[in-house]
């Protein structure tokens, strides 16, 4: 838990940072300043801080109207170079769009004082988060529960043309009800569904970035997300990230040394990619996938994992597809929603997790040890 | 964008009834000796944010989304209080970003600057730093309802390119649910000469705040139908159709026909090229208000009735409108030279048409808002003198002008 000592820390970072931006708009915002955020007809006050991206930070707040309890994501603005972040203005646009059990919800936008937040529902948890703590004991229908969730909400986006981009564990939302929630739309955007467009290739965490991604693709589709989706998936029975690379280049030994190295036939596309014979490996590896997780997942878990980590996008299975996997409908146990987290003591993000982590890192005086995505 | 029109915060917030535009005029109209005057703003700030867009390259459907948010902007705000070109350099901006399409701050702010020096306008800002301010501004009146719907897509759809525009369409918006005003059945032939005028048309209506009034699906379908009327090849297809027996007799849709003519093709469906098409039939198929569809139609005349008033170098903000394409096929050649003449007087606010008429002119325009500025600041700066100011204000204007 938070204690206000906490607070007091944030305030005092934070007013330091934006005096270093020297902000036209946000010289000192609202929610460091004086706790306080909004109007008179929309008042919230803000408790701590649970987040901080790389679009701004997130805060929790309540309304002081009806004490229903939202997550105030700030807005940074790019100090006077380009006021409103394009990023920002995508997300606002791609959010009110949006409407799904699955995806986070944007309840109201919030100008006050020269800042612009983004009101959400508030969710206690982010799946980094509550993987990492060691209260909660998931069990495997909890976790089929959560894996179904993401698809489902995945599927929704897809079917209205929007590629997420950035799926990873401290993006996806849970509640103490057992309800996921994908959040973060920062990197997001619509698609054309009959044309797939050029892109930026530089999207997507660099752990759960997809080859074709990391071997200079522009011009891709919802796959991507669906082979972070996979990663996921792996992640949920792990409790960390399965492909750990330090930079990309070794982002995708990684990847060969645990799917093997693909081969044309599996993947005709690949000799085309920009950057695939910078990357060629030496020797091919054989797949090792099913041997070091068949300890973890069930064999129609393996069966879908393998799917969402097929190296030809072409082939990934879709969200869609994905739902009617033998692994929802046939294999026991069926999935159920861990309910029982509102048992859990604390709120668990991210940031908290790394915290700790900060603190046994110290504790044991290790030196570099973890790099740090960002 | 948002793929659903009518959950979306353009057909919930911002389609506004008369009342509201006239509420959000009331502080303007003191300060005007004609009311007719602020419609003629319209079209001169329409005009502006089209020749900006065309100097920052931003296609039309995000020229559209800047003269939208311009119109949305002054649904909450008065011309007397703000500075509309600054105004309108940040619709230009934003709608760029909203449209994902954007151009650099410093780019805008350069050509606004050339532009509006062309309207005497010399007090933009040179620092970025207040364009960005005004966006922010911006972005917190329009409540950040970046999501605009224009009538162009209604009308690709309606006439089967949907998809070979998509250079134009909104990427993710090509495509959406069912069709909420209409099946589709029968669909729409039109020449390109025809979807061109349609086209043309619609962004004429940007020109008025029909954009504020109805949903962009109708005025799609108000275009439509006065491109059937004005154009001739059209207009002896609904003849042809209309002569037809087999189509004359079976009638039976019971559909407010604003052509007032009963005719319905029984095999609308199975039409093919061979047949004339059955554009009358094709309207009454529609699954949306005709008496709507009439008034807009009858609104975007008086449009035009207006716009005929006002004098605008032809080939500066009016191009791709009607009014323009016309004035290029030399029919009103004549009256828009006789005119240019006059507009760029700086000195003379008001030239004489060839009807007699009053003509505005943009820098007649221009005069005004400065002046409703001006006297809006001396009210605002001796707020005690403890006289009604509409009425003070009316009389001291009157006597000014005399």
């Amino acid at each position: 838990m938070r204690t206000p000592e906490d607070n007091h820390d944030y305030a005092h970072e934070s007013s330091q940072r934006s005096q270093r931006a020297g902000g036209r708009l946000r010289r000192r915002t609202a929610a460091e300043a004086s706790q306080f955020v909004g109007n008179k007809e929309r008042l919230y006050v803000v408790l701590g801080q649970v987040g901080s991206g790389t679009f701004g930070k997130v805060f929790k707040a309540s309304n002081t109207a009806n004490g229903r309890l939202v997550a105030l994501k700030l807005i940074k603005m790019e100090a006077e170079k380009d006021g409103f972040p394009v990023t920002a203005m995508r997300e606002v646009k791609l959010l009110q769009s949006l409407r799904h059990e699955n995806v986070v919800q944007l309840y109201e936008m919030l100008v006050c004082k020269g800042t612009v937040y983004m009101v959400f529902e508030y969710m206690d948890h982010d799946l980094t988060g509550v993987l990492s703590q060691t209260q909660f004991e998931f069990t495997e229908a909890h976790l089929k529960s959560f894996c179904r969730q993401m698809l489902a909400g995945l599927a929704y986006l897809h079917h209205k043309g929007v590629i997420h981009r950035d799926i990873k564990g401290s993006n996806i939302l849970v509640n103490n009800r057992g309800e996921l929630k994908l959040a973060d739309f920062g990197l997001a955007r619509f698609y054309q569904k009959r044309r797939k467009s050029d892109y930026t290739n530089r999207v997507i965490t660099q752990w759960y970035r997809p080859p074709e991604l990391l071997l200079g693709a522009t011009v891709y589709g919802p796959e991507v997300d669906m082979w972070s989706a996979g990663c996921i998936m792996l992640e949920l029975f792990t409790k960390k990230p399965v492909f750990q690379g330090t930079d990309e280049i070794h982002q995708v030994h990684v990847v060969y040394k645990i799917m093997g190295t693909p081969t044309v036939e599996e993947w005709p596309g690949m000799a085309s990619l920009p950057w695939y014979e910078l990357l060629r490996p030496a020797e091919p590896i054989p797949n090792r996938f099913r041997e070091l997780f068949k300890k973890w997942l069930t064999p129609a878990g393996l069966d879908l994992a393998e799917k969402l980590l097929t190296y030809d996008p072409e082939r990934r299975i879709t969200a869609v597809q994905a739902l009617e996997a033998p692994y929802f409908n046939q294999e026991q146990p069926p999935a159920a929603a861990p309910v029982g987290l509102s048992s859990l003591e604390g709120e668990w993000h991210e940031m908290e997790t790394k915290r700790e982590r900060d603190k046994k890192r110290k504790r044991e005086e290790e030196g570099g040890g973890v790099v740090e995505q960002e | 964008m948002a793929t659903d029109f009518w959950s979306s915060s353009h057909y919930k917030r911002w389609i506004v009834d008369r009342a509201t535009l006239r509420q959000a005029r009331s502080d303007d109209l003191q300060y005007v000796d004609n009311p007719e005057h602020l419609a003629f703003l319209n079209i001169f700030f329409a005009n502006l944010i089209s020749r900006l867009g065309r100097k920052l390259q931003l296609r039309q459907r995000v020229i559209a989304t800047a003269i939208v948010f311009f119109r949305r902007f002054y649904v909450k705000n008065s011309y007397c209080e703000t500075d509309p070109f600054i105004v309108a350099a940040a619709c230009c901006y934003v709608a760029a970003k909203a449209e994902e399409s954007p151009v650099h701050i410093k780019h805008v702010v350069s050509e606004a600057r050339t532009l509006f020096g062309e309207y005497g306008i010399k007090t933009f800002p040179t620092d970025n730093s207040k364009l960005a301010e005004m966006e922010f501004y911006l972005v917190d009146e329009l409540d950040c309802d970046l999501t605009v719907f224009h009538p162009y897509r209604t009308l690709m759809t309606l006439v089967g390119k949907g998809t070979s525009a998509a250079s134009d369409t909104e990427v993710g918006e090509a495509e959406d649910g069912p069709r909420y005003w209409g099946t589709g059945e029968g669909k729409l032939e039109l020449s390109e000469q025809a979807i061109q005028t349609s086209w043309f048309i619609i962004n004429d209506t940007l020109r008025s705040e029909l954009c504020l009034l109805y949903p962009p699906h109708l005025i799609a379908v108000a275009a439509i139908y006065l491109t059937l009327v004005f154009s001739t090849t059209t207009r002896a297809q609904i003849q042809a159709s209309s002569a037809h027996p087999s189509s004359a007799s079976s009638a039976p849709h019971a559909h407010p026909d604003p052509t007032r003519r009963s005719s319905r093709s029984a095999s609308s469906s199975s039409k093919k090229h061979a047949q004339p098409p059955d554009l009358i039939g094709w309207m009454a198929g529609l699954n949306v208000s005709m008496s709507l569809v009439a008034t807009i139609a009858q609104e975007i005349i008086s449009l035009y009735a207006l716009w005929d008033r006002y004098s605008e170098d032809a080939g500066a903000g009016e191009k791709g409108s009607l009014r323009h394409a016309h004035a290029l096929r030399g029919s009103r050649a004549a009256k828009e030279a006789g005119s240019r003449s006059g507009s760029a007087e700086m000195s003379e606010a008001r030239d004489e048409g060839a009807q007699g008429e009053v003509r505005i002119t943009p820098m007649f325009l221009v005069q005004l808002l400065l002046h409703m500025r001006q006297k809006r600041m001396e009210d605002l700066s001796h707020p005690a003198n403890g006289r009604p100011v509409a009425v003070n204000k009316m009389l001291e204007r009157t006597q000014a002008a005399g």
